[in-house]
């Protein structure tokens, strides 16, 4: 049975698609036989790219995002389109009007998100599958810890974001996920690299991350922001034992302070609402996605399409992001926010002069039943992300690899490295996932 | 009313001048826009496209900074650009990406004649789409269309200290600042909308009026002008001048309340996050400013100095354009007297160009075909006299004086020939021949006008004169 035929049946369960391509090519490469799916804020040239928003439902991108070229270059079959939030804009997944996916280990409960469709057909593709995702403040990471597979955000810049509907430009990155370490540094190896579309990325030559071995005397650093309060004590008894297995396999235990921590989620959010508030701008319905009968002035116009077409949290952060970058607003916010960012940066900086990983739980508990989301006030999902937002402001590397239980449900364990990194925190992951 | 004696106002200008980079400030498609169908120079950066990111086009930043060094302004080390936020049909985006805490450069000046016009900041941002109303103006039109053509051509951005102190001053700084973006190499003054204008005007300090999006030279003085006779018409009547935006319409002349300064939109900046930051190197400003082109005033003095030309007409020849210069500098290799060209130059053939409303890239006027008259003149082909009457058709044809000559049969004649002419005239007035012998010496005068009459352009004044006399001696 062709990966086509089996992700549709799959996706009648679980619902982790908002769109197929009509055949899979594929062709010679170090991904050839392996399937790839795309989060849907990633471009697919003549596959419909929505980024989760009915705003942009239709639209058909005229180009591939850099990562789908390098992809295809390697005769990768790209199967379609994964669900998602809004434009990024949520944890679990649910922020959408399209597919809403379920938690592979129990339906009644969240993926994680915003990339839960790549976490949920990753976790249950009984095919040679992997997944580009993106995270920008822990969409890769939370799915991934909350569907029990490896999710990995490389550092900012490592990945050309040349073809990513934006989010927060200064904060999106493309990632990856797969069902183990070597599948998921597979990915990144082939996606990494110099892009001349995209004036931010690195031109660090790229390792073959799928050669994975022990680190000798690995120094595992346990920041005490990232445990006690606010964390679930079953989810944080499964992270230590998984350390001190670590541990007792040579990895050496560090404390450290990131000092900063209790900034991050504001510094975070301002940054990233700022940002967003203004790509969402160019979604006004007169060159693309969602369009209406022409009435009144263009103000009227855009109006329309933007009620129309933004789902309430979209609709949330537009305002919120505008209102901080306002004059009189913007010394408090939004300039504050980029000083607290620097900061949060010097903290990683100073930690990892001592060590060679972070480790922490990816998230403060483990997937929640959708009649729970229900409950939260929106602050309350953004609380969610206390964890996973501190290295993404950084723009530091970060891979979440499942750990065990809790619950039943699975659990994440993050490691996080300093910038370009990813090489020794695979290695790190490699380890713990086979413990 | 004062007749012709400059109006005082307070004037500060923004100036956005298109850069002639070959392509577009973040993406590869063309500027050459002027000719094209609506919408084909466009791709999906400059469209906006979801996915899509600027790349910098560093040939906009280097023209920048040379413009920034002519006007002797301070050059930044680090290029950052910032996204301006507000909703217009003609923003692909709904932001533009210009620069905003840090310009690409900051202070300066430009003398205009003794006095001294500050320069605030110069900056790069990319140009919105162009909105096309049918059926109406900018209020009233029955519907709007897009040519995204234009959305990205690059643009510098000059602003003035408000030392502007009157319309005609205004005018004056425009035109030495574009001649000198011409000497720059940076900017074509042909181009379709390459210059556009936003104009600060008060008068006896009052209230600010910013006066949006006026295009080319002569529209900036009239709409000041209005301005500034409005402005003084309500004081006069007693009303206070509202603190305000307003719109300038090219066909009717008039200036219009656009919106309220209370209703400005806020742009909320935030630095644009799809560009890093650039670091200048030294050597790259150096560089730049080691081998900067000649300005207009090195090139006024050069020309006297090296041509011996007067400095009116080196001022005249330098002001017309650098294509003029060119032309002047072109002829001069041509044909060995220089102050001659000058002279023709300034002279005949501007006034020809004038006269037919045309500039000289217009016309067909080369300078191997300018200098061919001159030559002609010198060997006797043609008189100076027909010289001034074929330079009119010179101009308007584009033909060559010496296929013009050939055409219309009018070259000189031959001395024996017209030695015949002058035989036939005199044995034909014998009492003009009697009165010249009896003392009158004037009635030659005659004899010579008799010539040249029927010889019309075809002998030089001079030469008819010698076989004259030569004539009335013999007899």
């Amino acid at each position: 049975m062709n990966s086509l035929k089996r992700a549709k049946e799959l996706d009648q369960e679980y619902h982790f698609m908002n769109a197929f391509a009509d055949s899979l090519d594929s062709g010679e490469g170090r991904l050839k036989g392996y399937t790839v799916s795309v989060k849907d804020n990633v471009c697919v040239k003549g596959v419909q790219s929505t980024a989760g928003s009915k705003v942009l439902e239709g639209y058909v991108p005229p180009f591939d995002a850099t990562v789908i070229a390098k992809c295809r270059a390697e005769g990768a079959s790209i199967l379609g389109k994964t669900t998602q939030d809004e434009f990024g804009f949520g944890t679990f997944n649910v922020n959408t009007p399209f597919n809403k996916p379920l938690n592979p280990h129990d339906p009644e409960r969240s993926t994680g998100g915003s990339s839960g469709g790549a976490a949920c057909i990753t976790a249950v593709a009984d095919f040679p599958h992997l997944a580009i995702s993106e995270s920008t403040g822990g969409s890769i990471s939370c799915p991934a810890s909350w569907c029990g597979v490896v999710g990995v955000t490389p550092t900012y810049g490592r990945v050309s974001r040349w073809g990513l509907i934006d989010y927060a430009n200064s904060l999106d990155k493309i990632g990856v996920m797969g069902k183990t370490v070597k599948e998921a540094a597979l990915l990144l190896s082939v996606i990494s690299g110099p892009d001349k579309y995209d004036s931010t990325v690195l031109d660090t030559p790229v390792p073959d991350y799928t050669e994975l071995e022990s680190v000798e005397e690995l120094k595992v650093g346990v920041p005490k922001e990232y445990y006690g309060e606010g964390i679930n004590s079953d989810v944080e008894k499964t992270i230590w034992s998984t350390l001190k297995k670590l541990e007792s396999k040579g990895a050496k235990l560090i404390d450290v302070s990131l000092p900063h921590t209790k900034y991050a989620l504001s510094s975070y959010y301002i940054i990233a609402m700022a940002e967003a508030s203004t790509n969402l701008s160019k979604f006004s319905g007169l060159r693309y996605g969602l369009q209406e009968h022409i009435e009144g002035d263009f103000n009227q116009y855009f109006s329309k399409i933007r009620t129309l077409g933004f789902g309430d949290e979209s609709k949330r952060r537009v305002m919120l992001g505008t209102f901080t970058r306002m004059a009189g607003y913007r010394d408090a916010y939004y300039l504050k926010a980029l000083k607290v960012r620097t900061k949060v940066i010097e903290d990683f900086k100073h930690a990892f002069e001592a060590v060679d990983v972070l480790a922490a739980p990816t998230m403060p508990v483990v997937a929640p039943r959708f009649d729970e989301i229900e409950e939260l006030e929106p602050i309350q999902h953004y609380m969610m992300d206390i964890l996973t937002v501190a290295p993404n402001l950084a723009g530091i590397p970060m891979v979440s690899v499942p750990c065990g239980t809790s619950e039943d449900m699975p659990v994440g364990l993050h490691l996080m490295a300093d910038h370009l990194q990813e090489h020794t925190m695979l290695r790190a992951a490699w380890e713990v996932e086979n413990l | 009313m004062g007749g012709r004696k400059p109006v005082k106002a307070t004037i500060g200008l923004e100036i956005h001048v298109q850069l002639n980079t070959e392509s577009k400030l973040f993406c590869s498609c063309t500027t050459e826009i002027d000719d094209l169908e609506p919408n084909t120079a466009v791709c999906p950066i400059c469209l906006g496209y979801p996915g899509s990111k600027p790349k910098l086009n560093r040939k906009a930043v280097e023209h920048g900074i040379t413009i920034g060094i002519a006007l002797e302004s301070r050059i930044k080390p680090v290029i950052r650009f910032s996204r301006k936020n507000y909703f217009y049909p003609d923003m692909s985006k709904n932001y533009q990406i210009t620069q905003y805490e840090v310009p690409l450069a900051e202070g300066g000046y430009l003398m205009v004649g003794d006095h001294r016009v500050g320069i605030t900041r110069v900056h790069i941002e990319e140009d919105p789409a162009k909105l096309v109303h049918v059926g109406g103006g900018i209020t009233n039109a029955r519907e709007t269309l897009i040519d995204y053509n234009r959305a990205g051509v690059p643009l510098v951005e000059i602003v003035t200290e408000p030392d502007i102190e009157s319309t005609e001053e205004a005018r004056d700084f425009l035109k030495k600042l574009s001649l000198i973006l011409e000497h720059l190499r940076v900017y074509d003054p042909s181009g379709e909308g390459s210059l556009r204008v936003d104009a600060n005007v008060s008068i006896d300090g009052g209230n600010r009026v910013e006066v949006k999006n006026i295009t080319g030279f002569r529209n900036v003085e009239k709409a000041l002008n209005y301005e500034v006779v409005r402005q003084r018409s309500a004081v006069n009547m007693g009303l206070s001048i509202v603190r305000e935006t307003r719109h300038f319409d090219a066909e009717t002349g008039v200036t219009s309340t656009l919106r309220l300064k209370e209703q400005e939109e806020d742009y909320g900046y935030i630095a644009e996050p799809d560009l890093t930051q650039i670091h200048l190197s030294e050597e790259l400003v150096g560089g730049l400013r080691a081998s900067m082109p000649e300005l207009p005033d090195q090139r006024i003095q050069r020309l006297v100095d090296q041509y011996g030309i007067t400095r009116f007409q080196s001022d005249i020849i330098v002001n017309t354009g650098l294509r003029m210069s060119i032309f002047y500098e072109k002829c001069c290799e041509l044909y060995p007297d220089s102050k001659t060209v000058a002279n023709w130059l300034v002279t005949y053939l501007l006034k020809s160009l004038n006269y037919e409303g045309m500039s000289l890239e217009e016309s067909s006027v080369a300078p191997e075909t300018f200098t061919e008259l001159l030559t002609m003149m010198d060997d006797g082909t043609i008189s100076e006299r027909l010289a001034k009457e074929l330079i009119k058709d010179y101009v308007k044809t584009g033909k060559s004086p010496r296929k013009l000559v050939e055409e219309k049969n009018l070259a000189l004649l031959p001395v024996d020939e017209l030695r015949v002419v002058v035989g036939e005239v005199v044995s034909e007035n014998q009492k003009a021949v009697d009165d010249y012998r009896s003392g009158k010496t004037k009635a030659a005068e005659y004899l010579i006008g008799q010539v040249l009459r029927r010889v019309r352009a075809r002998a030089a004044a001079n030469t008819v004169r010698e076989l004259v006399l030569e004539a009335l001696k013999g007899n």
